[in-house]
């Protein structure tokens, strides 16, 4: 893209009855104040409730942001779908796959359970999973591993990522049950010695900072085949893309999954922190942020945001029916038609 | 469906301010229901025109682009210093404060919010027609209004830089896809031939001349203090402004 097309789509982005639609979306949620902000940990109770911001990124590269896009919080549990996909480049399907299942469980996110049968986690996307993936991420020690998995996230939002170090201390701190997991899962031989180090950085990867803007660009780059749209740069290997994409749409609402995937239809991952990152494969991604979270640990007004547009465009994955409105049209549209 | 209308040009001193002024009272005259958005925000004038004091302004477009002020607060009915009825023509001024320009070229501002406010005063007042008056040259505000523009009236003068300029600007609202563009040629000095003049600016740029004015010592004599076509209703140029104003409506 040449400076002068993407000065000139950057000006279409600000006029598109997109955009708008997206303002009306932020208005009409805006207003809601169900569910609580997560409370685990004292950090968490900071976050403001009527914290919002909607951001969407097509797979052109178009970025649309409404509210509060460039208000950090922690990523949480967004994190797994992404460090999966880091796993499978390490060290390919198969491997993986016999370390993780990729079942839904159907129990609440910190359930101690394992596949009775195989001793494996369900699923990347709960806690025991994802320590099990985090386990895979390659690197001679602590330090260079984790460099890898903020690099990564780097190449996905095309930007560099801190840790909130107060939220990781806290989480270490009071993370017992997730401690027990992996001892568990390192009994059964299913994760490497190194369990303290790996907790770690399964904590450092819950408390990284991100914004709702970030999680758009997670999306999109998946929807784009693992490639940023806007920078270009390939963050995940085709091949794994899919995989990624499978399990959020299985697992990666919580227990709230089968839900999702009847209601909605997007994949998406949903962290404690109030982000949800959700995927229209090949069509874009949208990154919602709201500390408001329902009784599963998702943030409301962001459900109710993929809900709108998954219904008002058709981005449901299995939807055949003509959408309220062509998704193409109203992003090339210009609302200075439609006053 | 309201009409916005957009005057610029690539260079300063062409007479933005003063086309902007007169067309929106020409059409404000006609019926219908306008107001001038003053975007010029690091050398904001209009006002001027328009015999708005600053004393009388206490909301400005500043304060709305800042979320200090809903737009609404910001917008002046400017009608009865114009000759016209209450309730037909309204102003958004730009700040005049040494310190509020510091700031909005220090800190700059959200280009989707100035969109907001466009749609939002055009929704509140029930407009017919919206008349931006830009800041010369190209920027971010440009492109914009540009893009949301029902018709672009480019000014410009007989002058090498001036058409250098325009031929910028025209590839630029190409790329935005402009809906319609008009030139109009100011400050023609009697000795050109108008005629050729116009289609020699029509060729070279593929759009049409809505009008075209001479040099008027008539309209420097006015010095900013008020609009000339109800100062002047005869004159040449007041009606060379309303054959320009009915271009715009006809659109």
């Amino acid at each position: 893209m040449s400076d002068m097309q993407s000065l000139a789509s950057s000006i279409t982005a600000v006029t598109s009855p997109f955009r708008h639609y997206l303002h009306e979306l932020h208005e009409r949620y805006q207003a809601l104040n169900d569910g609580a902000v997560a409370d685990y940990i004292p950090e968490l109770t900071l976050a403001k409730p009527e914290w919002f911001g909607i951001c969407v990124v097509t797979k052109a590269g178009q970025v649309f942001e409404i509210g509060d896009c460039d208000q950090l919080f922690t990523i949480q549990s967004i994190s797994k779908a992404f460090v999966y996909g880091l796993a499978l480049e390490d060290h390919g399907r198969d491997y993986v796959n016999s370390k993780v299942s990729v079942e839904p469980t159907g129990e609440a996110f910190n359930a101690i359970v394992l596949d009775e049968k195989t001793n494996r986690p369900y699923n990347p996307m709960v806690n025991a999973g994802a320590i099990a993936t985090t386990d895979l991420v390659k690197g001679a020690n602590s330090t260079e591993r984790l460099k890898r998995m903020l690099a990564m996230f780097k190449r996905y939002t095309g930007r560099d990522h801190d840790i909130n170090v107060p939220i990781f201390l806290s989480e270490k701190a009071t993370g017992f049950r997730n401690r027990a997991m992996a001892y568990l899962m390192l009994n059964f031989g299913m994760v490497s010695d190194r369990v303290d180090e790996t907790l770690d950085l399964y904590f450092q990867q819950c408390s990284i900072m991100v914004t709702a803007k970030d999680l758009a660009m997670l999306s999109a780059t998946l929807a784009n085949g693992g490639v940023n749209p806007v920078t270009g740069e390939r963050a995940l290997d085709e091949r794994y893309v899919q995989d990624v994409i499978s399990v959020m749409l299985t697992c990666g609402m919580y227990d709230g999954s089968g839900e999702w995937a009847y209601r909605v239809g997007m994949p998406a991952k949903s962290g404690v922190g109030g982000g949800i990152t959700a995927v229209a494969p090949n069509t874009l991604g949208v990154g919602t942020f709201s500390p408001l979270l329902d009784a599963k640990g998702n943030s409301a007004r962001g459900i109710k945001v993929c809900e709108a547009l998954s219904h008002d465009f058709g981005l449901h994955l299995f939807n055949v029916a003509q959408p309220a409105h062509d998704l193409a049209e109203c992003i090339a549209g210009n609302d200075a038609d439609n006053w | 469906m309201p009409k916005v209308v957009s005057v610029h040009s690539y260079r300063g001193g062409t007479g933005k301010s003063n086309f902007t002024a007169n067309l929106a009272t020409t059409v404000a005259a006609q019926g219908h229901r306008v107001a001038v958005f003053d975007t010029d925000v690091p050398s904001p004038g209009i006002h001027n025109l328009f015999c708005l004091e600053p004393e009388q302004i206490s909301a400005t477009l500043n304060n709305y682009l800042w979320d200090e002020k809903p737009i609404t607060d910001a917008a002046y009915d400017v009608g009865a210093n114009v000759g016209l009825a209450a309730d037909q023509l309204y102003l958004v001024p730009s700040s005049v404060r040494a310190d509020d320009i510091a700031r909005i070229l220090k800190d700059g501002y959200d280009v989707k919010r100035m969109n907001d406010g466009f749609r939002g005063l055009v929704k509140a007042l029930n407009l017919d027609y919206l008349f931006i008056d830009t800041h010369p040259g190209l920027s971010k505000e440009t492109f914009l209004s540009i893009a949301i523009s029902h018709v672009l009236v480019l000014i410009l003068r007989p002058d090498k830089q001036d058409y250098q300029g325009t031929a910028v600007t025209v590839d630029v609202a190409r790329q935005l896809k402009v809906r319609n563009m008009l030139l109009a040629i100011n400050k023609v000095y009697s000795s050109l031939n108008r005629e050729a003049l116009q289609q020699k600016v029509e060729e070279t740029y593929s759009v049409p001349v809505a009008g075209v004015f001479p040099l008027s010592e008539d309209v420097v004599q006015l010095a900013s203090e008020g609009v000339f076509c109800t100062k002047f209703p005869d004159h040449p140029v007041s009606q060379e402004f309303r054959q320009v104003a009915q271009q715009i409506m006809e659109v």
